[in-house]
C-alpha cells in the first residue's frame, strides 16, 4: 500500500502538473479538493483519465469521483480494490 | 486611442516600455514577476506566455479600473501548439484524452485566464489573423469602443508557434 | 449627422435538416431533431449522441455548386456553400439587389468558428489547412473577396461574437457590407474532448430540463449578411441592430460561473438600450449541462427578466459550437417575424434553481419587437445581442 501511495503521489503531481510540490508535500489523507491542495473540476476529471491509464479502471459514473478522490489515500484504496493493471 | 504600456516578449526577453527587463524564459518570467500563483502551472503555452505579460503590463493598474477593462487578443496559431499536444492523446493504439489539455485547445482560454487572475470582468475576445502586421489588431480594438465603454483595453498579439518561437506583443490602450 | 444603422439583409442555415432557412425553420416548427446515437462515428471507442451531416450529400452538392470543389475541405465547402445561399438570398432581397458584389472593397467576411480544419491534424500535424486565417482566406477568395477576413475564436460564443464584429466593422465605416459565416464540423479532436469532459449526454439533450444529462454536439453552416445604412433606407420590415455585449466571468476556464456574473452583466447593459417589454422572448444557450443551464437561470433571475419567455434550441440540431450563435439568431429572425416563439423540445418540468418562463411548445407573440441572443462558453466568456424589428416605425425615420 505504501509503495502504491508513493506511486501515486508522484503521477498525480505529474498528470496535474502540481509544480513545486513533492509527494512528501501531500499528506495521505489531506483533502485534495477545496482548501487542501486545492484541486479543481478539470483536476477531477483528468484523475478520471489517471485512474484508466495507469490502473485499467473504468470509472462508470463520474458522480462516483467525488468519494473516490476525497484523498490520496482513497484514491489508492479503491485502486487496490478495483485496480485492472 | 492612446497606448498607456506596451511588453514584448520573445524567447530573447521581454522588454517593457523600450527597456529591456528580463532574458529570463516564460517561466523564469513568472518567478521573477509573479510567483504566487501555482495554477500557472496548469496552463499551456499560449497562456503562460500571455499570463506572464499581463503580469507585468498589469502591476500599477487599479482593481477598480481593471473591472470593466477589456482583453481583445490575435495570434496566427491560434491553439495549435496545443491542438497538437491533445491530438497525441487520441491516437488508435493509445487512446486517453487528456481534459486539461482539451480545455487549452481553444485560442480564448488565455483571455480567460488573464481575467481570472485580474477579475476582469469586461470583455474578452480573441481573433485569428495571418500576421501582427495586419492593420485589421488597430480596427478591431477601436472597434469596441463603438459599441461598449471598457475602461482601457489589453490588445495586441499574442502566438505560440514553439518552445523557440513565441511571441506576445501587447499593450494597454485606452479611447 | 444622420444616424447610421446596422440591419441583416439575408441569411441562410445549412444543417442536416436542410440547405437553406426556410427548410430549416419549416424542419424546426415540425418539432424533428436531426439529434440520434451514431455508433461508429469517426472510430470514436464509444458511442456518441448528436447530429451528424451526410458527408456525400454535401459532397456532391460542393462538386455542382463551388468551381474546383476538391481544392477545398468539408468545413470550407460548408461556408462556401452556405455564403453563396445568403448571396443568392441576398441578391434577391428588392432593397439591396443592386448593391451587393461579394468580391467588392466594401465587403468584409467574418468566420465564426471554434476549430475550423482541426480534423486535417489527424494525418499530419504540420497541415498547414489547420490555420484558421488561411481557411478564412480560401472561403473569401472563392467570393473573389480581396479584403482580410476576420476570424473570431471566441469558444461557444463566437457565433454572437462575429455578429458584434461585424456590426463594429461597418460603424467604423471602411465597409457596406458583412458576410458572418459561422461554421464547426465534428471530429474524433472535438467529440473525444467533450467526452473527456463528461459533457455528453447519451439521449437527445433536455435544456433546462429537471433530468438533463449534458449536451450533444451538432453540425451546421450559417451565413447572415449585414449592411450598414442610412437611418432613412431603412423599410419597416427590417431586422435592425439593437445592442450588444461581452463580458467574462473572472471565475474559471471550464465551469460556469455560480452567480452567473459575465451573462448578467451582459443582459444588464442589453437593458439599457432595450425595454424589458420590448423584448419577446430571450434565445438562450441551453446547452442542458447541468452547471451551464444554472448559470443561465441565475443569470435570468438577476436580470429581473424571471417572466420573459426563454427558449433554447440546442435539441433541435445539437450544439454547433461557431455556427449555434449564428443560427439561432436566424431562427429567433425567422419566428418573431412569423409572431412564433419556438418551444425548447426536451423540456418538460423546471430544474433550475430559479424557474424560468421556459417556452416548451409553440408559442405566440406579436411580430416586432425585441429578442436577445444569450450565449455562454468555454473561458469564463458571455455575450449576448439584441436584434430589433419594428415595423411601425416610420418610413423615412428621423427623430
Amino acid at each position: 500500500m505504501e509503495n502504491l501511495i508513493l506511486q501515486l503521489k508522484n503521477q498525480i503531481i505529474e498528470a496535474l502538473n502540481l509544480e513545486d510540490m513533492t509527494a512528501a508535500d501531500i499528506d495521505d489523507n489531506e483533502a485534495l479538493f477545496g482548501d487542501g491542495i486545492g484541486l479543481d473540476s478539470i483536476d477531477a476529471l483528468e484523475l478520471i483519465v489517471l485512474l484508466e491509464r495507469e490502473y485499467g479502471i473504468k470509472l462508470a459514473n463520474p458522480a462516483e469521483g467525488k468519494e473516490i478522490f476525497k484523498s490520496v489515500a482513497s484514491i489508492a484504496d479503491y485502486i487496490s480494490r478495483n485496480r485492472k493493471k | 486611442m492612446t497606448t498607456i504600456a506596451e511588453i514584448s516578449i520573445t524567447p530573447a526577453g521581454a522588454i517593457l516600455k523600450g527597456r529591456l527587463i528580463s532574458t529570463a524564459d516564460i517561466t523564469g518570467l513568472y518567478r521573477e514577476f509573479a510567483g504566487d500563483y501555482p495554477k500557472f502551472f496548469k496552463m499551456d503555452s499560449l497562456c503562460k506566455l500571455g499570463f506572464v505579460a499581463a503580469e507585468i503590463l498589469l502591476k500599477d493598474i487599479s482593481a477598480e479600473e481593471k473591472e470593466n477593462a477589456a482583453i481583445i487578443l490575435f495570434n496566427r496559431n491560434a491553439s495549435l501548439f496545443t491542438d497538437r499536444n491533445y491530438q497525441a492523446t487520441i491516437r488508435d493504439n493509445n487512446y486517453f484524452p487528456s481534459p486539461a489539455l482539451f480545455v487549452y485547445t481553444l485560442a480564448n482560454i488565455v483571455t480567460g485566464e488573464i481575467a481570472i487572475r485580474h477579475k476582469i470582468y469586461g470583455e474578452t475576445s480573441f481573433y485569428v489573423v495571418d500576421s501582427p502586421d495586419t492593420p485589421l489588431m488597430e480596427e478591431i480594438a477601436a472597434g469596441a469602443f463603438l459599441t461598449s465603454s471598457p475602461s482601457f483595453i489589453l490588445t495586441g498579439w499574442l502566438d505560440y508557434d514553439d518552445d523557440h518561437h513565441y511571441e506576445a506583443k501587447l499593450k494597454l490602450v485606452r479611447k | 449627422m444622420e444616424s447610421v444603422m446596422i440591419r441583416k439583409i439575408a441569411d441562410n442555415i445549412l444543417s442536416p435538416a436542410g440547405l437553406d432557412t426556410i427548410a430549416n425553420y419549416n424542419y424546426v416548427l415540425s418539432l424533428g431533431t436531426q439529434v440520434r446515437v451514431h455508433d461508429n462515428a469517426f472510430d470514436l471507442p464509444e458511442p456518441f449522441c448528436g447530429s451528424l451531416f451526410l458527408r456525400d450529400k454535401i459532397l456532391a452538392r460542393a462538386k455542382e455548386c463551388i468551381p474546383n470543389s476538391e481544392d477545398y475541405t468539408f468545413f470550407e465547402s460548408l461556408c462556401i456553400l452556405s455564403a453563396c445561399n445568403a448571396i443568392a438570398h441576398a441578391q434577391m432581397n428588392a432593397a439591396t439587389a443592386n448593391r451587393i458584389e461579394a468580391a467588392s472593397d466594401d465587403v468584409i467576411f467574418i468566420l465564426s468558428t471554434t476549430k475550423g480544419n482541426v480534423d486535417s491534424l489527424e494525418n499530419d500535424l504540420d497541415d498547414p489547412r489547420a490555420y484558421l486565417a488561411t481557411s478564412a482566406r480560401k472561403i473569401a477568395g472563392h467570393f473573389g473577396n480581396g479584403n482580410e477576413p476576420i476570424v473570431v475564436s471566441n469558444a461557444c460564443i463566437s457565433g454572437v461574437c462575429a455578429q458584434i464584429a461585424a456590426v463594429r466593422a461597418l460603424l467604423g465605416g471602411k465597409y457596406r457590407y458583412a458576410i458572418v459565416i459561422g461554421c464547426d464540423v465534428l471530429s474524433k479532436f472535438i467529440i473525444s474532448g467533450f467526452q473527456s469532459f463528461k459533457a455528453l449526454s447519451p439521449e437527445c439533450c433536455r435544456p433546462y430540463d429537471k433530468n438533463r444529462r449534458g449536451l450533444n454536439l451538432g453540425e451546421a453552416a450559417g451565413t447572415m449578411i449585414l449592411e450598414s445604412c442610412e437611418e432613412d433606407e431603412c423599410c419597416n420590415s427590417d431586422w435592425l441592430y439593437a445592442a450588444s455585449s461581452i463580458h467574462n466571468d473572472a471565475n474559471h476556464i471550464s465551469g460556469p460561473s455560480r452567480t452567473g456574473e459575465g451573462s448578467y452583466r451582459v443582459l444588464k447593459d442589453l437593458l439599457q438600450v432595450v425595454d424589458n417589454d420590448e423584448i419577446r422572448f430571450v434565445n438562450a444557450h441551453g446547452t442542458a449541462t447541468p452547471y451551464n443551464d444554472e448559470m443561465e437561470s441565475i443569470a435570468i433571475h438577476r436580470a429581473a427578466l424571471d417572466n420573459v419567455p426563454v427558449n433554447g434550441l440546442k435539441g433541435f440540431y445539437g450544439h454547433t459550437l461557431g455556427a449555434a450563435g449564428i443560427i439561432e439568431t436566424i431562427l429567433s429572425m425567422k419566428a418573431l417575424e412569423n409572431g412564433i416563439i419556438l418551444p425548447t423540445i426536451g423540456f418538460e418540468s423546471t430544474g433550475t434553481s430559479y424557474p424560468l418562463n421556459i417556452a416548451n411548445q409553440i408559442g405566440q407573440c406579436i411580430q416586432n419587437g425585441v429578442f436577445i441572443k444569450l450565449l455562454s462558453g468555454f473561458g469564463g466568456s458571455n455575450a449576448g445581442i439584441a436584434w430589433r424589428r419594428d415595423p411601425n416605425r416610420k418610413e423615412g425615420g428621423g427623430l
